[in-house]
C-alpha cells in the first residue's frame, strides 16, 4: 500500500457500474502500490478525468447512463492533456468486432471478464510503465 | 449508543457490513462518498436516521430506504448536507459565471442582446438576488447585456417571501458590509430588505420542473441553476426534470447543480464542462449520432 | 441593470395525430418535441416503436423511451425490450435505464429476462431486480444463480444480491463459490456478497 515513505506508482481511475468489481480492482492495485479512485460510469468518468490528472483510466462497457464506448469517444476528443490517457477496456465479450471496435473508440489495450488479480496488475504495471 | 433519549429507544448495532452496504447504496444513488476518516460521520448519520425513523434493526431502516418510504432519501440526503440558503452560497458557481461561462455566451450575442439566467428552484429569493449583485459586483459587461434573471419554485409561499426580499443577518452571512449597505435597507426586527430595484428586476414565477407543460413556458436559457433538487427526484422525474431543463436552455447553453450533485446520477444529455471554479454542464450546441 | 420582464412562449396545442406524424420528421428537435408531447398517450406505442427503430440520435431516442417508460405498459416494454440485444452498448445502456425507472411494470418480465437465451440479456436483466423488493428479488436471482453456467452473469446476480440480498440467498451462493472456485473474481465476489447479508445478523 503506498504511503508517504513509497509514493504510488500510478495514479488510476477504475470505472464500473459494479461495486464489487470496483472492490477487487481497487485492492489489487492498491496491494500493488497504485493509487485508485472509483467511477461509477461514464459520466462520473468523465467529471474525475477533468478535475484530476490520472496514469489510466479502466473501463468497463456496459454502465448505465453514459457506456465504456461513449466515454472514449468523448475521452479521445477532450483537450489535449486528457486525451491522451491511456484506456484500458475490460469487457464481458470476446469477440475480434468488439475488440476491432474498442481499439476504434480510443482504447489503448482490451480485456475480458472476469480479470484475474495477478494478470490485471500486471497489464495495469505495463500500461503505466511501473515496475513489475 | 446511549438510549436515555428516548423511553423505547433501543441501542441499535450496526456493524462494518451494514455500514458499507449502506454506503454502497448512498454513493450509487446520489455520488456521495466518503472517505474512511469519516466513518464516525456516517456511523452517526445513519444511527439518527435508523431512530428517528423508528426502525429496530438496520435491516428494518435499509427496506425502508430503499422503497423510499416517507421521503426517507430525502430526509437521509438532508441530514449529509447543510441545506441552508443564503447568499453568495456556492460562490465558487457565481465565480464560474462570470469568470468562465459569460464570455462564450455572450461571444455569440450582439450587444444589448437579452441573456436569460434562470434559478430554479429559488426558494426566498437568495439564489437569484445573489446571481443579480454579484452581476453587478464582478462582471464588467453587466451593463451592455439586456439580462433577465427568472426566479422560479413550486413553492407560492416561498416565492411571496421572495418577492418581499426580507432576510435576516444568517441569509447575509457571506456579503460584505459594503454591499449589504448599498443594496440593503433595514426593515423592522433587526432585518434587511433588499433594494426595490433589484426586487422589481427578478421576475419570480411558480414552476414545476416535472410538469411539461409548465416548463414548456420557460425557453432560450443561457444559464439555469438548478441546485439540490434533482437529487430528490426518483429515476422517473430525473429523466423528465432533465429533458424539461434541456429544452429550456438554449444550445451551448449551461446548468449547474448544487456541490453534491452530477449529472452522472440523473441524465446522459448534458455533456460535462469543467472551469476553474466549478464542473458544469452543457446542453451540446449541436447533436452527433 | 434594465428592469426587464421575460417573455413566456406557449406550449404546443397540437394533436396526437399531428404529433405521431411529428415523429417521422427529418428534423431532429421536431422528432423530439413530437416525442415528449406523446407522454402518456398509449395509442401512440406503434408510431413510437417505428420511430424508435429508425431513430440516430441518442437524445431523442432518450425522449422516446421516456414517452414510452410514462405510458408504462405491457406494450410499451414489449417495444424497450429487444434494445437489450443491441450491439450498441449505448443503446443497451439506455433501455436498461428507461426500465429501472418502472419497477412495478417489469416484475412480470422478470423471469423470462432471467431465462433469455441470451447470456448478454440476463446480465443486463439482473440490474432490474434492485429495485425490486427484497425477497422477491433474492428468490428470482438465487433461481438464475443456481442454473447459470456464465460466470459473468452469475456476477452480475451476485453484485445485486449484495445490496438486496436476504440470508436465503447464502446457500446458492455458497454453491456457487464452489462451482466457480477456480474462476477469477467469483470466489471474492461470493465471499462480500455473503457477508454483507450476513451482516444483518450480528
Amino acid at each position: 500500500m503506498a504511503d508517504i515513505a513509497t509514493p504510488a506508482k500510478a495514479k488510476v481511475l477504475v470505472v464500473d457500474d459494479s461495486s464489487l468489481v470496483r472492490l477487487y480492482y481497487r485492492s489489487a492495485l492498491e496491494t500493488a502500490g497504485f493509487e485508485v479512485k472509483q467511477a461509477i460510469n461514464g459520466i462520473e468518468a468523465m467529471e474525475k478525468v477533468l478535475s484530476e490528472s490520472f496514469d489510466l483510466v479502466i473501463v468497463d462497457v456496459n454502465m448505465p447512463r453514459m457506456d465504456g464506448f461513449t466515454f472514449l469517444r468523448s475521452l479521445r476528443s477532450s483537450a489535449a492533456d486528457v486525451a491522451t490517457l491511456p484506456a484500458l477496456m475490460i469487457s464481458t465479450e470476446s469477440g475480434e468486432q468488439d475488440i476491432a471496435e474498442a481499439r476504434v473508440a480510443g482504447a489503448n489495450f482490451y480485456l475480458v471478464k472476469p480479470v484475474a488479480e495477478a494478470q490485471l496488475v500486471r497489464h495495469v504495471c505495463v500500461l503505466t510503465g511501473a515496475a513489475l | 449508543m446511549d438510549d436515555s433519549k428516548g423511553g423505547s429507544s433501543f441501542a441499535v448495532h450496526i456493524s462494518p457490513e451494514q455500514v458499507q452496504r449502506f454506503c454502497e447504496f448512498l454513493y450509487r444513488r446520489t455520488g456521495m462518498s466518503f472517505a474512511e476518516s469519516k466513518r464516525y460521520f456516517i456511523d452517526r448519520r445513519l444511527e439518527e436516521r435508523i431512530t428517528a425513523t423508528g426502525s429496530s434493526s438496520f435491516q428494518e431502516y435499509f427496506s425502508l430506504l430503499r422503497t423510499d418510504a416517507d421521503q426517507e432519501i430525502e430526509h437521509l440526503i438532508n441530514s449529509f448536507t447543510v441545506n441552508e440558503t443564503y447568499f453568495y452560497r456556492e460562490e465558487h458557481q457565481l465565480r464560474c459565471m462570470t469568470t468562465s461561462l459569460l464570455d462564450p455566451i455572450v461571444r455569440r450575442k450582439q450587444p444589448g442582446a437579452t441573456l436569460r439566467i434562470w434559478s430554479i428552484p429559488c426558494s426566498t429569493g437568495e439564489e437569484p438576488y445573489s446571481i443579480a449583485l454579484w452581476l453587478m459586483e464582478n462582471w464588467p459587461q453587466v451593463d451592455s447585456y439586456n439580462i433577465e434573471i427568472v426566479g422560479s419554485d413550486i413553492d407560492t409561499r416561498a416565492l411571496k417571501a421572495a418577492t418581499e426580499g426580507i432576510y435576516g443577518d444568517r441569509a447575509l452571512m457571506r456579503l460584505s458590509r459594503d454591499i449589504i449597505g448599498r443594496y440593503f435597507g433595514p426593515v423592522a426586527g433587526g432585518n434587511h430588505q433588499i433594494d426595490e430595484g433589484l426586487r422589481n428586476s427578478i421576475e419570480f414565477t411558480r414552476a414545476n420542473l416535472i410538469d411539461t407543460k409548465d416548463m414548456a413556458q420557460y425557453r432560450d436559457f443561457d444559464l439555469i441553476f438548478c441546485r439540490n433538487v434533482l437529487i430528490y427526484f426518483d429515476d422517473a422525474s430525473r429523466r423528465l426534470a432533465a429533458e424539461n431543463l434541456y429544452d429550456c436552455l438554449r444550445p451551448g447553453g449551461y446548468i449547474c447543480l448544487g456541490h453534491s450533485e452530477s449529472m452522472s446520477r440523473i441524465s446522459p444529455l448534458f455533456r460535462v464542462s469543467r472551469f476553474p471554479d466549478a464542473i458544469v454542464y452543457q446542453r451540446p450546441e449541436a447533436d452527433h449520432g | 441593470m434594465p428592469l426587464i420582464r421575460g417573455k413566456k412562449g406557449g406550449a404546443s396545442g397540437e394533436t396526437s395525430d399531428a404529433q405521431q406524424g411529428a415523429l417521422d420528421s427529418p428534423d431532429a428537435d421536431s422528432r423530439w418535441t413530437a416525442a415528449r408531447a406523446l407522454t402518456g398517450q398509449a395509442e401512440a406505442v406503434p408510431a413510437l416503436a417505428l420511430a424508435l427503430a429508425r431513430e440516430p440520435i441518442p437524445r431523442v431516442r432518450e425522449a422516446m423511451m421516456t414517452a414510452l417508460i410514462r405510458i408504462g405498459n405491457a406494450a410499451s416494454i414489449e417495444v424497450i425490450l429487444p434494445y437489450l440485444r443491441s450491439q450498441d452498448a449505448g443503446v443497451r445502456a439506455a433501455a436498461i435505464e428507461a426500465l429501472q425507472a418502472i419497477p412495478d411494470a417489469i416484475a412480470p418480465f422478470m423471469t423470462p429476462l432471467l431465462n433469455d437465451g441470451d447470456s448478454d440479456v440476463r446480465l443486463l436483466a439482473t440490474e432490474l431486480a434492485r429495485n425490486m423488493d427484497a425477497s422477491e428479488a433474492t428468490r428470482l436471482l438465487c433461481e438464475l444463480i443456481e442454473r447459470e453456467q456464465h460466470p459473468n452473469v452469475c456476477a452480475a446476480a451476485i453484485d445485486v444480491l449484495t445490496e438486496v440480498g436476504t440470508p436465503e440467498a447464502l446457500p446458492t451462493l455458497e454453491r456457487c463459490a464452489a462451482r466457480f472456485a477456480s474462476t477469477p473474481f467469483l470466489p471474492f465476489a461470493v465471499s462480500v456478497a455473503m457477508s454483507r447479508i450476513s451482516g444483518q445478523e450480528s
